[in-house]
């Protein structure tokens, strides 16, 4: 059998779920060789293991190496099906992943599904829930999606306990192209703060910064939103989301023990400053999680920022998996476009 | 696959686990070593049997919820062990012990791991004591917080799980243990070879055994051999190697049992109160007693008399026995090596060895071969002779090739006998080195030697006994020889010598049956009883004469 091999010596567990994903839609096998390999703990971690787990379970399918600390893992999905599913991750891993890993294979199947993934919902290294609900799921609607996700409970590393629940409706006749070259009107600024076990001083202090730093770059912000929520350990989340008629950009520093709010306040504010800037449409983790979306779909384009490692590394595999040819080329005014064709 | 399920055993730590305040959710941010085993990202606790008291009945709700909130994978069983004080060394043991005993372990399908991280340090050494006598049949398991400040690891500014060692208590599978182990071994078992490089594969197999044995128990040993085959100088490094290793540290004490005799014989080993005999001047502690603590090396034991059989097998079962003349038991604690160059069975068949002594000091019994069975050990060993003698005469004596070559050969003949075995050996390569001009061993020397040697091999009586039947072939035809007993050959010849000194028949008669006739009444007639004998091989006084 001719299967698709991958190397995941320079890549990291994202390689391994994208590859879940394509491997789910195309219902290509493949087998992948020094997972995670540069990574100080090599091979399938816990979280990991849960998303080929998971993999298997929707698609009826088989894997050998799915074990933890495996290195090299071959995965062949059988037929995708919808349903009720319930997936835990250990650690406070990241639900909000295992969603993305997942999602594609669910829209294609021919049933509806419910998914309630519980873990981590607002992990740093990962989009947090207001990412996808905000930023990432409204595209993939006008894609053509008939996508639902709902937060039950919030989750932070290290303790997680969140809980979310997805709903996912066949997508008959597949996902549309899309193109996003214009942001369009500016329709809704905040900046949010969303804390557990953490004192309200510190989240209005943190906004109350954020608001200063893009204040001074020109934003006129309606509002400083500062929540306070219930999750089993404490957790600190800084936003700054900018709305726009096509599109919408959210940047987010993760409060730490050790870090000081004014720092991560700041980290928020000046990558919503950057994205400012640069007067991309789609930033620059957005467009990472873009790329699969579009490419099933077959076509389209979008204006970005510096396209990071990661991109690249996801372009390269989609194309050893789906017939479409990606361009990521540099404009004149500093922006990047990535365009997705089908192949010749 | 089927994959074996990990199952950790452990107590739930009333400070660490705690964390402080329970309800606050600051625990999160602190190392809990229970809560963190079960919180690393490449290692998965199937299942955690939980070990608390009563009064810590919130403490254990909570462990059990954080557990199954970070770790969905882990099944968590709490049990509330009957543990009044977890200082309480019998407590603790008892409360693990009978949690033990009632646990459906299933070693075939899981791994169980002990935590010993937590509880009381009497808890922790219980749990050890109860892993290292396999009643939990699992490997212990240590977990340690993270590095750095207050649960941050330098690298990751998340709270770490700080990290797990697995302690398989079989040293043997630590590469550099095992190959310390390894070390140890070669070491003790120079030792006892005396740093001597033999080739000969069963002696090199008897000294593993022997190394074993020697460093492992404490009961005796027996060692078989010819006179001359090392016995004693192997139960002297014996003795030197349990001191070394063993913490024995009382006295070496050797006897050849062949020199006792008489009254002293008991007296020498078991000692004797003043004036027990005559001559007893004075109390005498007697050799088991001088060997408590220490080694006793009973060489020759087969020639042990009947009543100090008994005694030494009553000193060896119960550590005490009564010096001669003494109704006041003493007390000594030695451990015993037996040497015997004869087969103690046929001793025990003959009535002369008791069956129970036997049983008793029979337990390792060592056969050590003889010189001529381990000929490959013949050059080493004169190597090492040639070494001593240079360090304990101070100038070095060598071999020329050629004569080496020659001593080899003639050492290595499968009919050179070795009679005395190493005895020989080492007598042979000091007379050499002695002779040999400027230190050096020539053939000359060697050609000496073999002479010497061959001559002390042929023993007296083996030359007699050839010349004492050449008296038949004097007087019979090597036909007429043919038709007699082998058996009867030698009372013949005796016979015909007998005659050969007599003047008569008469005279040759009352030597020979000398005692036979003093229980006759009627006088005997000794001469007829002689010429019949003769008759019945055609011989006659006179004949012979």
């Amino acid at each position: 059998m001719n299967m698709l091999k991958i190397d995941g010596q320079d890549g990291g567990g994202q390689l391994l779920r994208t590859s879940l994903s394509l491997s789910l839609v195309t219902g290509e096998p493949f087998s992948m060789t020094a997972i995670r390999g540069q990574r100080a703990k090599p091979g399938l971690m816990r979280q990991h293991l849960t998303a080929v787990n998971a993999a298997i379970e929707i698609s009826g399918g088989s894997a050998d190496g799915a074990v933890l600390g495996s290195t090299e893992l071959v995965f062949a999905p059988q037929r995708v099906k919808g349903g009720d599913y319930r997936f835990s991750i250990g650690t406070a891993g990241s639900t909000c992943l295992l969603y993305q890993a997942l999602l594609p294979a669910l829209l294609l199947a021919n049933e509806p599904s419910t998914l309630r993934l519980e873990g981590g919902t607002h992990n740093p290294m990962a989009p947090t829930f207001d990412f996808l609900s905000e930023c990432f799921l409204p595209v993939l609607q006008k894609m053509g999606a008939d996508v639902e996700l709902e937060l039950e409970r919030y989750g932070f590393y290290p303790a997680g306990g969140g809980s979310l629940l997805a709903k996912v409706e066949p997508c008959t006749g597949g996902l549309k192209p899309i193109e996003l070259l214009d942001r369009g009107k500016p329709l809704r600024r905040e900046i949010r703060v969303i804390s557990a076990h953490v004192p309200d001083s510190v989240g209005e202090r943190e906004g109350a910064i954020v608001l200063g730093v893009l204040e001074a770059a020109g934003w006129g912000v309606e509002g400083v939103s500062v929540r306070s929520v219930d999750s089993a350990g404490a957790g600190n989340v800084v936003c700054a989301a900018l709305q726009s008629e096509q599109v919408c950009e959210m940047t987010i520093a993760f409060g730490e023990r050790g870090k000081s709010g004014k720092r991560v306040a700041h980290d928020a504010a000046k990558a919503m400053r950057d994205y400012l800037g640069t007067g991309a449409v789609v930033g620059r983790r957005l467009a990472d999680q873009l790329l699969l979306p579009i490419a099933l779909a077959g076509a389209g384009e979008f204006l970005t920022m510096k396209p990071s490692k990661h991109t690249l590394t996801n372009a390269a595999l989609i194309q050893q998996f789906l017939d479409v040819k990606i361009d990521i080329s540099e404009q004149e005014d500093g922006q990047w476009k990535v365009s997705v064709s089908p192949s010749a | 696959m089927i994959t074996r399920k990990r199952v950790v055993l452990g107590f739930i730590g009333t400070n660490l686990d705690a964390a402080g305040s329970l309800s606050q959710p600051e625990r999160w941010e602190s190392w809990r070593p229970t809560v963190s085993l079960c919180q690393h990202p490449d290692f998965v606790v199937d299942r955690i049997e939980l070990f608390t008291e009563k009064a810590h009945r919130a403490l254990s709700k909570t462990i059990t919820e954080d557990i199954r909130t970070t770790s969905p994978e882990t099944e968590v069983h709490v049990h509330v062990l009957g543990i009044r004080d977890p200082w309480d060394f019998q407590d603790v043991y008892e409360g693990l012990f009978d949690f033990a005993s009632g646990y459906d372990f299933d070693p075939e399908r899981e791994d169980y791991l002990v935590h010993i991280t937590t509880g009381t340090h009497v808890a922790q050494i219980c749990l050890f004591l109860l892993t290292e006598s396999r009643r939990i049949p699992g490997q212990l398991l240590q977990s340690e917080p993270p590095r750095g400040r207050k649960g941050q690891t330098r690298s990751s500014k998340h709270p770490s799980p700080g990290k797990f060692s697995i302690i398989d208590l079989d040293l043997a599978r630590y590469d550099r243990l095992a190959t310390r182990f390894a070390a140890e071994h070669e070491q003790a078992q120079d030792f006892l070879k005396d740093g001597i490089a033999t080739k000969s594969a069963t002696f090199n197999l008897l000294i593993e055994k022997i190394e074993t044995v020697a460093l492992r128990s404490t009961e005796p040993i027996l060692l078989m051999g010819p006179t001359g085959a090392g016995k004693s100088r192997l139960a002297a490094r014996i003795f030197e190697l349990r001191q070394q290793r063993c913490g024995l540290n009382g006295n070496f004490v050797e006897l050849n049992c062949a020199t006792l005799r008489g009254d002293t014989a008991a007296s020498m080993l078991f000692g004797h109160k003043r004036g027990a005999f005559t001559g007893a001047q004075n109390d005498r502690p007697g050799l088991l007693r001088e060997a408590d603590k220490g080694l006793l090396f009973l060489d020759e034991i087969g020639e042990l008399g009947a009543d100090e059989q008994a005694m030494l097998l009553r000193a060896l079962e119960e550590k005490s026995f009564l010096p001669v003349g003494s109704d006041k038991p003493m007390h000594s604690d030695f451990q015993l090596i037996a040497g015997t160059n004869r087969d103690l069975r046929k001793s025990i068949g003959s009535g002369n060895f008791r069956d129970d002594l036997f049983s008793r000091i029979n337990l390792w019994t060592f056969d050590l071969p003889s010189l001529a069975d381990r000929r490959e050990d013949i050059a080493p060993n004169i190597e090492y002779e040639l070494a001593e003698r240079a360090r304990t005469h101070g100038h070095t004596v060598t071999f020329n090739k050629e004569a080496r070559d020659r001593f080899l050969t003639f050492a290595k003949k499968v009919d050179t006998p070795w009679l005395g075995n190493f005895r020989d050996l080492n007598a042979a390569v000091t007379r050499m080195s002695a002779l040999a001009p400027r230190g050096r061993i020539r053939v000359q020397e060697v050609e000496e030697e073999i002479t010497r040697l061959q001559a002390n091999w042929q023993r007296p009586d083996e030359a007699n006994r050839a010349n004492f039947m050449d008296c038949l072939n004097d007087l019979l035809t090597e036909q007429q020889i043919s038709t007699i007993d082998p058996f009867d050959r030698p009372q013949l010849a005796y016979t015909i010598s007998v005659i050969r000194e007599s003047r008569t028949l008469s005279e040759a008669g009352r030597k020979l049956f000398a005692v036979s006739r003093e229980k006759k009444s009627k006088r005997p007639n000794d001469a007829d009883r002689l010429r019949k004998y003769l008759a019945k091989f055609g011989l006659s006084f006179e004949a012979i004469r």
